[in-house]
């Protein structure tokens, strides 16, 4: 079977899924698959099952997580965002480069908490950038070839500035684990 | 009268299937086997009470002297008489080179090998006798010797292992203890993450569901994992460690501070066994032993008791003689406990958890006896730990589960562990990409493809690292191969696609294809500190007393029974699931089932083996066909409403970067099932 992450798993193909469902629909198929339950059986099984397992896992580890479901979904409409794809809007950009300053500062002197802030500054605006995905999927999903459109590009758009802010959330961890080394 | 012939039933076809398994904790500091007796996991004990066999645990210390190698106790007893020849502590140097011991050579009284850019190699014996031995060789005789004791326990050849290995083991580190099992004659069913193991044990013993860490501290290695139950299913959330931080830094840091504190040096840098240094180099090495040994009696002492006395006798005479206090041992233990602490937070992040969320903490390892871990870890995670299972069985325990598992018992739990440290290559500038991010479930596969740099470049230089920095430097480098014969074009025209592949084992296999010509290369990941195939056989070779007819006999052996374990199971299937056959399939099937009947009554092991392989590939698309009724026998009943239903109104789950108050906490059924 080759068909979509969607299909292995036995989901409706659409953003809007919740990860107890996801987790559930995964651990129901993978039990039955997993090589270990085919450790006696001829090569031909075990390989199968391998197949499949690894299918799975790769099903489950892109769906769990909303950025990558959002990604795995517009590439399936098609879309595709390069892997240094720039975001044309110097305000956003401008925005970012004096948060990632301010960050810089706060790390070379020491302030933790300072970091600490920004970096729940941040996670709220990543989860909130995540919330708009939600109408604007469902607008990607719905039958209006207009609504859809006009919902594609929005939806790149949104996930190039996640890649921005999740970039700005690992120099935070780093910031902070280099505290604790 | 006419009698009544049953056809073989499942049962009695799952019988002939079944192996005689058993679990193995290959320790730094013990070793023990285990293995399920009418469904209850149970260590297996030596016979001979006199040589300390009647316990579980036999040390991991092999003694090479002139009357041949002893194991265990034995060695133990001799350990301070010859530092040099009886080997501790050997899982430290596994999969390692000399490079690596860098930081941990301090009291080591071994002579080591020069350096050869490969893995670690133990001088011992002396004169005709003296000889290179490696870690995997060590470890596949203190392997020999625990699986003799199971042989006896067991009532015949052992069939299949299982073996434990540190969940921060790398892929070098797991390749050397798979290729130890082979060296000691076992077939290794699976390598198993040893906390893995364990929340297996603690898991099935309280039919516990939920979020669970496990710190496992033990002799010479750390590791902590997150797993969450749910009905048969243990699936680790993610792992993390160290594996060259254990019980023996403990040791060697109250030894050391101890020595200090005396003004005494031992000096073992002399790697010499020749002439009047040799006398000095073999007393240095046993003060070095007596010091580290006598260190560890006092830590262990102190679980106990508030305070212990340090003695250690000098060579010129004098003693030290020192009393030590649990404080003491705390504050020497402290920085090591630290390292600890931050793995375990980072552990934690990564399963994006906060330790309030878990269910649990289960320690593991002989050194999660001491009250100062013990303290440390309630601390660190806010609760005081469950240790109601010996720390030093628990792992062997959950292996001799999954074991029988393997082994096609009855048992049905399905385990998902992850790799502990991301795959990648190395790219132009020594930059590392990588393909599969730590904690990915295992088995899993990856494929990139990437293009020339050069123009009428004909080779693609493949370079595999494992590791979490972005660097080539910052990386354990696995593998380098070349991907050859690309038809000379502009720079970016060739496409080579690389695909990562690991298997349950948690080993990876790299194959790179050259997409317009169809150029391919592979390699299971080895050489760098690895042994190769051919010195495995040699070894084998040599480690076996008997000519090479035996060897024969005994793959003819082998390979019969897989012959018949898999007409069995072949048989089972068909009668199971005929609908799914088609004519042709059927035919070719029957065709190499009957083959292979006929080969395996043959004396040629590789024939036979041809024939396994023959009938695999003849049922090959019955075996897709199966898989899928499996899932859809499972889903049947319920229905993609039934799906949506349940997920209607939702928040979109979890964040990359945070935690997720959707996400699901075990103690609930997911989905309301």
């Amino acid at each position: 079977m080759s068909g979509s992450y969607f299909e292995l798993l036995g989901l409706p193909e659409r953003f809007d899924l919740a990860r107890p469902a996801i987790e559930a629909a995964y651990l129901d198929r993978t039990r039955e698959v997993h090589p270990d339950r085919f450790a006696t059986a001829a090569a031909s099984e075990r390989v199968a099952a391998l197949q499949r397992s690894m299918q799975l896992n790769d099903a489950y580890q892109t769906l769990r997580q909303p950025v990558r479901r959002a990604e795995y979904l517009l590439n399936r409409h098609g879309v595709f965002i390069g892997d240094n794809e720039r975001l044309d809007d110097a305000a956003f950009l401008m925005e970012i480069l004096e948060l990632r300053e301010e960050l810089a500062e706060a790390r070379v002197a020491g302030k933790l908490d300072e970091v600490a802030r920004l970096q729940a500054e941040m996670r709220r605006r990543h989860r909130g950038l995540l919330d708009a995905l939600i109408p604007l999927f469902a607008a990607v999903e719905g039958d209006d070839a207009a609504g859809r459109a006009d919902a594609l590009p929005r939806v790149k758009r949104t996930l190039i500035e996640l890649r921005y802010l999740a970039r700005y959330l690992e120099e935070c961890d780093a910031a902070l684990d280099d505290e604790e080394a | 009268m006419l009698m009544q012939i049953a056809e073989p039933g499942e049962s009695q076809i799952k019988e002939a299937c079944r192996k005689r398994v058993v679990g193995i904790d290959l320790g730094t500091t013990n070793s023990l086997v285990a293995h399920v007796v009418d469904g209850t996991p149970t260590v297996i004990t030596g016979g001979d009470a006199t040589a300390g066999d009647d316990a579980a645990l036999v040390p991991s210390i092999v003694h090479y002297g002139a009357d041949g190698v002893v194991v265990g106790h034995r060695a133990a007893e001799l350990a301070a008489e010859h530092p040099r020849d009886t080997i501790v502590s050997v899982k430290r140097f596994v999969g390692r080179g000399l490079r690596d011991l860098a930081s941990q050579r301090a009291l080591l009284p071994y002579e080591l090998a020069p350096d050869d850019g490969r893995m670690v190699r133990f001088v011992v014996g002396a004169g005709d006798a003296r000889r290179e031995i490696t870690p995997v060789e060590v470890s596949a005789d203190i392997l020999r010797a625990v699986a003799a004791r199971a042989t006896a326990a067991v009532g015949g050849a052992i069939e299949g292992v299982v073996i434990t290995v540190p969940a921060y083991f790398d892929d070098a580190q797991r390749q050397a203890t798979r290729d130890a099992g082979r060296l000691a004659g076992l077939e290794v069913l699976r390598l198993l993450a040893e906390p893995t193991a364990a929340a297996l044990a603690y898991g099935l013993d309280r039919g516990s569901r939920g979020l669970y860490a496990v710190y496992d501290l033990g002799g010479g290695t750390f590791d902590v994992s997150i797993l969450k139950l749910v009905d048969g299913v243990f699936e680790v959330r993610a792992t993390g460690g160290d594996s060259a931080l254990g019980g023996d830094d403990l040791d060697r840091a109250i030894a050391a501070h101890l020595l200090a504190e005396a003004g005494v040096t031992i000096d073992l840098a002399a790697d010499t066994e020749a002439g009047a240094a040799a006398g000095a180099a073999l007393a240095q090495r046993r003060l070095a032993r007596r010091a580290v040994t006598a260190a560890r009696a006092v830590k262990e002492r102190l679980t106990d008791a508030d305070e212990a006395l340090f003695t250690l006798s000098l060579a010129d005479g004098r003693a030290i003689e020192r009393r030590v206090t649990r404080a003491e041992l705390a504050a020497l233990a402290r920085p090591l406990l630290d390292r600890t602490g931050r793995a375990c937070r980072r552990v934690l992040k990564d399963a994006e958890l906060d330790a309030g969320e878990l269910d649990g903490v289960i320690l593991v390892g002989g050194s999660t006896r001491s009250p100062v871990v013990r303290a440390y870890v309630a601390e660190l995670f806010g609760r005081e730990p469950l240790c109601d299972l010996d720390p030093d069985q628990v792992v062997a325990l959950g292996a001799a589960v999954q074991a029988e598992v393997l082994g096609g018992g009855e048992q049905q739990v399905v385990l998902l562990d992850v790799i502990p440290l991301s795959l990648g290559i190395e790219m132009m500038g020594g930059v590392v990409e990588k393909l599969i991010h730590r904690n990915s479930t295992i088995p899993c596969g990856a494929s990139q493809t990437f293009t020339t740099y050069a123009d009428n470049q004909t080779g693609f230089d493949i370079h595999v690292l494992q590791g979490e920095r972005e660097t080539v430097e910052g990386c354990r480098s696995l593998a380098r191969f070349v991907l050859r014969g690309i038809p000379p074009a502009v720079a970016g025209m060739a496409r080579a696609e690389i695909t990562f592949m690991i298997d349950a084992d948690g080993i990876l296999r790299v194959t790179a294809r050259e997409q317009v010509s169809g150029v391919e290369a592979s390699i299971e990941v080895k050489p760098s500190y690895g042994l190769t195939d051919e010195e495995i056989e040699q070894m084998l070779l040599d480690s076996f007393d008997h000519a090479e007819d035996d060897l024969q006999r005994r793959n003819l052996q082998i390979e019969r029974v897989e012959a018949e374990r898999i007409l069995a199971a072949t048989r089972a299937a068909i009668d199971g699931d005929d609908g799914l056959l088609t004519d042709d399939v059927r035919a070719a099937t029957e065709a190499a089932i009957v083959e292979l009947r006929r080969l395996a009554a043959g004396d040629d092991h590789l024939a036979i083996r041809a024939g396994v392989e023959a009938l695999d590939l003849a049922s090959k698309p019955f075996a897709q066909a199966r898989m899928n009724r499996v899932i859809e026998a499972a889903m049947r009943g319920r229905t993609v409403d039934d799906v949506d239903h349940s997920l209607a109104h939702v928040h979109p789950g979890d964040h990359d970067h945070d935690h997720d108050p959707d996400h699901d906490h075990a103690h609930e059924p997911p989905d309301g099932r």
